[in-house]
């Protein structure tokens, strides 16, 4: 009898032992998803929670999954994913401000506009965080801006210094008058260019359209005709090329202003996450 | 039962106890072999690192990093391989492991391209005295950095020397004898300008270049001969000097781009038709 005890101890204990690491075990499965996510493998992490969710549904995964997908920007399945999430869900708020950061990383405008100011009267946690992505977002329109004190209103006082430079920058841009430029240059060779602020290439273009000017003219005056027409020719290059330059020069010198305000912008709400909240998942 | 026997029976609980997760860990690592096996890399990675995360006493740390790294390595995820065959290298027990690992990663960087940091593996490889007998493993990764780092001519020299590839030896032998000194291009075409397009077969460049040079110097001394100085000077400034010195950028341009063919070509060679081990 003892040895029948004995044996099924044994069987028992070895069968336990050997159920310690059964890899296939959702929460095992889950242990090791957690683990891909905080070591940021994300395309792994979301077959594994992918495995949990046939067995086991949870909300905490389904978010993580549709946040691996976001944070791998692909935001497309992570819009489609956020979007399952109901209103019984526990990250149902969350998954809003996500779907509102994926509705603007994909570029959807309008359906952006409308989700966004749905957020805000919803009076959600992240109604703040919403707003401040929605007026953000609009340097980067054609839209007009709203008023500086009803625009500045959700922001922290930081973020506020940071953005009112680009807010009074949207009002009056600093661009460079093209027919200006080319005007100017047209009269004064190099003066277009001094104009949109290229004072290097401005000076050297007056002094050589001077210098090749005097040396057509004076080889003209002493009769040394080959000269005179290859400086002519080069003079008149250098004339058509400078008022062209101009043109060009005060083109680069606005697509250089909204690069660096459009930049600036894109910065800032990378910086800040999309005003996503932050999550301590891998604490 | 017998106090013998039922210490025989503990002992072997305690056996079975202990073998029953190892064996686990086994059958799992075996899987994920067979799926790298198979080259289903992603998967193999993914079965790796579940092994990884469930191995808490660190049996298989070194095999696990290394096969890692190499799934990695086979994807052409370059950076990450680096990383896992460097945590092998610090889990690895044997200095065979450790050999192996470290050989991994200069191919790893070789393939990079980034050939200062394999030369400096190497380097620390060829140094160390426990690796005499290795010796020429090591040369043959030298061999083949210098041929990513477009150094022929030092490839040939260690392939040759320790007669490690003929193959390889005379590849690297023509590809040196077939490329331009961008040196010679670039000093023929001080003392003729065009000379160096011709040396590197673009004759036209040659002709229009040398062609300006023709002109523009005529107009420059034919200006002082006349006491026009300021002339001379304007037009050998801006127009004689213009196309001197650009007739010999473009030379140097021109056998730069044409060793990049010959480069190219040769290791489109090694990639291809190649049967030899490559990096």
């Amino acid at each position: 009898m003892k040895t029948k005890i004995f044996l099924i101890l044994i069987v028992v204990c070895s069968s336990i032992y050997s159920q310690r690491i059964d890899f296939n075990l959702p929460q095992n499965i889950k242990l090791f998803a957690d683990f891909l996510f905080c070591e940021k493998d994300y395309l792994r992490a979301i077959e594994e929670y992918g495995k949990y969710l046939e067995v086991i549904d949870n909300d905490t995964v389904k978010f993580k999954i549709a946040l691996s997908y976001s944070l791998m920007n692909d935001q497309l399945n992570a819009l489609q994913e956020f979007s399952s999430a109901n209103n019984s869900s526990t990250f149902y708020e969350q998954s809003s401000i996500e779907i509102l950061k994926s509705l603007y990383l994909l570029k959807y405008d309008s359906t952006f506009y409308v989700f966004g100011n749905d957020l805000i009267n919803s009076k959600s946690q992240f109604s703040t965080n919403a707003q401040k992505l929605l007026n953000t977002s609009i340097f980067l329109t054609e839209k007009g801006l709203p008023d500086k004190n009803i625009f500045f209103k959700p922001f922290e006082s930081e973020e506020k210094l940071f953005l009112e430079k680009f807010y009074d920058q949207k009002l009056n841009p600093p661009y460079k008058s093209e027919t200006a430029a080319g005007i100017f240059s047209a009269i004064i060779p190099g003066s277009g260019k001094i104009y949109t602020e290229d004072y290097g290439d401005g000076i050297t273009a007056f002094i050589l359209s001077g210098l090749l000017t005097y040396l057509a003219y004076t080889n003209f005056e002493h009769n040394h005709p080959t000269r005179a027409w290859i400086f002519t020719a080069l003079g008149a290059g250098f004339y058509a090329g400078n008022v062209y330059g101009s043109i060009a020069s005060a083109q680069i010198f606005n697509a250089k202003v909204n690069f660096d305000f459009e930049n600036g912008i894109r910065l800032f709400l990378e910086d800040k996450d999309y005003f996503s909240p932050t999550y301590d998942f891998c604490k | 039962m017998t106090s013998v026997n039922k210490t025989i029976v503990f002992f072997l609980l305690l056996a079975v106890m202990n073998l029953h997760p190892q064996t686990s860990l086994q059958q799992q690592f075996d899987s994920a072999i067979e799926l790298y096996n198979q080259e289903k890399y992603f998967d193999a990675i993914t079965e790796f690192k579940r092994l990884q995360f469930f191995d808490k006493e660190n049996l298989y740390s070194f095999q696990l990093n290394l096969f890692i790294g190499k799934s990695y390595k086979a994807g052409s995820k370059f950076d990450e391989a680096i990383k896992y065959f460097t945590l092998a290298e610090m889990n690895a027990a044997t200095e065979e492991d450790y050999f192996n690992s470290k050989i991994l990663s200069a191919r790893t960087n070789i393939l990079r391209r980034t050939t200062k940091q394999s030369e400096r593996i190497l380097n620390e490889l060829n140094d160390d005295s426990r690796f005499v007998s290795r010796i020429t493993v090591i040369k043959y990764w030298q061999g083949w950095n210098y041929i990513f780092s477009d150094e022929w001519d030092k490839a040939y020299e260690i392939f040759s020397e320790n007669i490690l590839d003929t193959t390889l030896a005379n590849l690297c032998k023509s590809v040196d004898e077939e490329l331009y000194s961008v040196e010679l291009a670039k000093y023929s075409s001080y003392l003729i300008p065009g000379s160096g397009q011709f040396y590197t077969g673009e004759y036209i460049s040659g002709v229009l270049s040398f062609g300006w040079n023709i002109l523009f110097g005529y107009l420059t001394i034919s200006a002082f001969i006349e006491d026009r100085m300021f002339d001379g000077i304007i037009v050998g400034n801006f127009l004689w000097l213009r196309f001197y010195s650009g007739s010999i950028q473009n030379a140097e341009k021109f056998a730069v781009q044409k060793n990049l063919e010959i480069s190219n070509k040769a290791l489109k060679y090694l990639q291809f038709q190649f049967r030899g081990e490559k990096p």
